[in-house]
């Protein structure tokens, strides 16, 4: 009978872009929370990169998780702007690390998203711990556990750090 | 959706108050979005909405240039009876 040790070992040394999905819905830093929204709405996406317009450098990232905690549960505006409850500077990672890395950085940091960036920082997808547990059930789950291990006080819940207006 | 990924943002933004709900749209990504699922019309309703509509596809594709997707918006915001916002009003229609 096969033992553990005689599965093969590609699933760690899959690299980021054989998961990612390519297909990147950035936002601007001026847009609103209610337009964010709306586009998670339409595409189904969770998470979207936050751009510079015109240049394309990434940002950061906002999640739905943001808009539900920074700003529903805050009680501002829905016309609040992106640029005031993004997670600035988002954990990024690139095309050919290996997805034991990103799983790595997402298991450290308790986030499901990370976007991948090519050389001139520019978004060239996104990667989704659902992407993970898809081709490595293993690994994802190993993360999805993390996210519930114990919280070490003051740690701020996914790297939030709003940006200064 | 591939053209979703790209986005024409307006000079201003244009702030629609209808029963309830106040949108606020400053893009033509977001424009497109409005007037397909959350506009107070039922689908092909509205000749405004329709042109708005087509305008935006326009514009997202690079063959116009953005305000007029956002005047195209405004009248269709009109003919919905939303109370419309804006200081620079349907410029590029």
């Amino acid at each position: 009978m096969a033992g553990p040790e005689d599965k093969p070992p590609m699933d760690k040394a899959m690299r980021v872009r054989d998961v990612m999905s390519r297909q990147v819905y950035t936002v601007s830093p001026t847009d609103t929370a209610q337009s964010v929204a709306r586009l998670m709405k339409e595409t189904g996406v969770g998470a979207l990169p936050v751009e510079v317009p015109g240049v394309g450098t990434i940002l950061g990232i906002v999640t739905d998780r943001d808009i539900l905690v920074s700003v529903v549960a805050q009680g501002l505006s829905t016309s609040t702007a992106v640029f005031e409850f993004m997670t600035v500077a988002a954990e990024s990672c690139e095309e050919g690390d290996s997805i034991l890395l990103a799983a790595q950085k997402m298991h450290d940091l308790r986030i499901r998203q990370l976007v991948v960036v090519d050389e001139k920082h520019h978004a060239a997808g996104i990667i989704a711990l659902a992407d993970i547990i898809r081709v490595s059930p293993e690994l994802g789950g190993l993360v999805r556990d993390g996210m519930s291990r114990q919280q070490p006080e003051k740690q701020q819940l996914e790297g939030m750090s709003p940006c200064p207006a | 959706m591939p053209g979703l990924t790209q986005d024409r943002l307006w000079s201003e933004a244009v702030i629609l108050e209808g029963e309830n709900r106040v949108l606020r749209v400053q893009s033509t990504r977001d424009a497109l979005l409005c007037l397909k699922n959350h506009w107070p019309m039922a689908d092909g309703e509205g000749n405004a909405r329709s042109e708005a509509l087509a305008a935006c596809d326009r514009v997202i594709d690079g063959q116009d240039e953005p305000d007029v997707a956002r005047g195209a918006f405004i009248k269709a915001a009109e003919e919905a009876q939303f109370a419309v916002h804006s200081w620079t009003g349907n410029e590029g229609t």
